[in-house]
């Protein structure tokens, strides 16, 4: 197998995952360019980057959703590979492709992979033929609204309403009932054109109270995949992952490894490459349904690494160059890890995104904790992107202890002039279902109000000091200034008067 | 001795609370919150962080001003408080409360792009009913109408960008 060198790369992306890709080329030694729209100058990324190249006008579509203006990157910054990081083109063959004929590396899977797993109903159908069970939906996409709706009446519902491109929980709705399913339908496919130039839409019914277990897999050129773990992510808002951890709960050693092998046969089944994350439903049954593959570096693949050590976008990297990935028994996981994401966004208000301008930031240190993050302070969290403001992780030798530890740095925490999610994620860990092990991808809702974080009331009176002190510091020091000022007018004033008093004294001396 | 008495309201405005500061010497108070007295030592640190020793318990407060509400927060404490003097106190009973009565502007709760006009002007609406879809960090939000009435007016078409706070419509 020729090696390959990779001494420049192109991150296609922004945010918190471009900050983390660039950091471990970093440390690889190897350079690395960034990519901004004109929303995106200031950001995080760029000023991280040893090079960047603006690639057009803020909405995504216009900029880093667009094939040709990436790839003009390229060859202006004469980078010789691509890390797509999550989002945007990580998923696009047809971006593989154009790479390839450029002869620039694609740090991601073969572009037949991604055909045959990118569309979610062909991967379904790849994965019945590989023996991998699958949840019952429909076969291939449905174009017509009238004609979906039939099938779900088929199936029954609830039913899921799923982008055949998608992902990211992006042009994604639960429809629990026939009178909503027109509204739905139509939002889904709106979130789909507008998220991934694609609004093909398909079904797949809704398993009662699932578990999200995802598996991460590992293959090089040479022939070797292997299996590193599960993530459990069913804290799910507006079917977006909110905590994830590893390892899960409801997995023995003996299901784990059942759904490592099943992983690692779908994966080999695409013929794949690099990093890959395989998705699991697990049903109250403790049955484990193939959901999807998700052909990229995922957004919580910290959970991983820190439970194993490993660097996955170094080992992303190194299977680019055409090198080796570890065998499966050299994978050590140890303790425990939990991750939150931190999102600009208001709990209180059904998760509305809050953009704005961050007046002040302070993050998390201490013993087993990690912030990715890919905002600083005085930054403006753009309008047009993914809500994501960093990924907090903490690691510990067990649940409880990774549990405490999480909640510990979260109270660390402190973002000004923007609404976060920060209370909520404290709320969740310290609900009794979660901490128990027990929940599902309901949790959220079931549990909606409890969630909606209310302040300790013991603590009020506390608040109530430090907001009277600021105020009377506020109030106090107006006021001295103010005399101050006015003591400073009276001075000058008499400067004046002194001055003339003086020469009058010195004309009647005189 | 200076002494302040500041009123507090909490809950979004529906509770209040007296406090009265007096400062014993530099950076050390008295705090009267109702019948309680406590002594307190505060040391100012940057960006609205307070430290502060209350009766010898440590305390560490971040203080974040969005207008006129303060968001106090004590580890995962958040309180949004507004904190008046009894000058801001009169303004404030002046301006009046809170209703759904008359005409109901609906603005934009954020900056983002209106992706669908769901009623016309002039449509009789529900309490709840949708008005518009805005899209915003490639997630879309609904907006409902606060009471039933009449969509009397409308400011925004589809596919129109927005700033934050925007008039989009009216329901009377």
């Amino acid at each position: 197998m020729a090696a390959r060198k990779i001494s420049k790369v192109l991150v296609a992306n922004r945010g918190e995952i471009a900050v983390r890709i660039i950091r471990t080329c970093r440390e690889m030694g190897i350079a690395t360019v960034a990519v901004y729209s004109d929303a995106d100058r200031g950001s995080f990324h760029v000023r991280n980057a040893d090079q960047a190249v603006h690639v057009g006008a803020s909405p995504s579509r216009e900029s880093y959703l667009d094939m040709e203006r990436i790839l003009d990157a390229c060859r202006s910054s004469g980078a010789d590979a691509v890390h797509p990081g999550y989002g945007f083109l990580s998923e696009k063959a047809e971006f593989a492709r154009a790479l390839d004929r450029a002869g620039i590396a694609f740090i991601g899977p073969r572009p037949e992979s991604m055909d045959a797993m990118g569309v979610k109903t062909t991967a379904r159908k790849n994965m019945a033929a590989a023996g991998v069970p699958t949840v019952p939906g429909s076969p291939a996409p449905i174009a017509d609204e009238a004609e979906a709706r039939a099938f779900a009446d088929r199936i029954g519902y609830p039913v899921m309403i799923k982008a055949a491109a998608g992902g990211g929980g992006k042009g994604m709705k639960r429809c629990d009932a026939a009178a909503d399913f027109s509204r739905l339908w139509q939002s889904a496919r709106r979130e789909a054109a507008g998220a991934f130039g694609d609004d093909r839409i398909y079904l797949e019914k809704f398993l009662e109270k699932p578990r999200h277990v995802e598996i991460q897999v590992f293959a090089d050129e040479r022939g070797n995949c292997i299996w590193v773990g599960e993530r459990e992510c069913s804290v799910q808002r507006r079917q977006q992952k909110v905590i994830e951890e590893s390892p899960s709960c409801v997995l023995d050693e003996r299901m784990r490894q059942a759904m490592g092998e099943v992983a690692v046969r779908a994966a080999r089944a695409v013929d794949y490459r690099g990093a890959g994350t395989v998705e699991f439903l697990v049903d109250a049954h403790r049955n484990f349904y193939f959901l999807e593959m998700n052909t990229r570096l995922q957004v919580e693949h910290p959970v991983t690494e820190m439970v194993t050590g490993l660097d996955l976008v170094r080992m992303q990297i190194e299977v680019a160059r055409g090198e080796p990935i570890l065998a499966q028994e050299q994978v050590v996981r140890r303790g425990h890890a939990v991750e939150a994401r931190v999102y600009a966004e208001d709990p209180g208000r059904n998760f509305m995104p809050s953009p704005g301008k961050i007046t002040y930031l302070r993050v998390p240190a201490g013993p087993g904790v990690r912030d990715d993050s890919g905002v600083y302070s005085g930054w403006v969290v753009p309008q047009f992107y993914d809500p994501l403001l960093s990924k907090l992780v903490a690691w510990a030798p067990d649940r409880d202890q990774a549990l405490a530890r999480l909640l510990r740095a979260l109270d660390e925490y402190t973002v000004h002039g923007i609404t976060t999610n920060l209370p909520y994620l404290a709320a969740v860990l310290r609900h009794p279902a979660f901490r128990s092990g027990e929940y599902d991808t309901g949790f959220c809702s079931r549990y909606a109000e409890e969630l909606l974080a209310r302040p300790d009331p013991a603590m009020e009176d506390v608040a109530l000091i430090a907001a009277a002190l600021s105020a009377f510091k506020r109030d106090t020091e107006e006021a001295e200034a103010f005399a101050a000022r006015a003591g400073e007018v009276g001075a000058s004033r008499s400067h004046w008067a002194r001055l003339g008093r003086a020469r009058a004294l010195r004309g009647g001396l005189r | 001795m200076a002494t302040i008495s500041y009123v507090a309201l909490l809950d979004g405005g529906q509770r209040e609370r007296k406090v009265e500061v007096t400062r014993l010497a530099p950076g050390v108070f008295q705090v009267r919150l109702g019948d309680t007295t406590h002594e307190v030592d505060a040391y100012r640190h940057d960006h609205g962080t307070l430290s502060m020793l209350v009766d010898g318990t440590s305390h560490s407060a971040t203080l974040d001003e969005r207008g006129d509400v303060v968001h106090v927060r004590l580890k995962a404490s958040v309180f949004p408080v507004e904190i008046l003097d009894e000058k801001r106190l009169r303004l404030r009973r002046a301006a009046g409360k809170f209703t759904v009565e008359g005409k109901q502007t609906i603005t934009a709760p954020m900056p983002g792009k209106v992706a669908k006009v769901l009623v016309a002007l002039g449509d009789p609406v529900q309490e709840g009913q949708g008005l518009l879809v805005i899209e915003a960090m490639k997630m879309e939000n609904e907006l409902r109408s606060p009471k039933a009435g009449k969509v009397v007016e409308l400011h925004v078409k589809e596919g129109q960008t927005v700033e934050g706070n925007a008039k989009l419509c009216a329901v009377e």
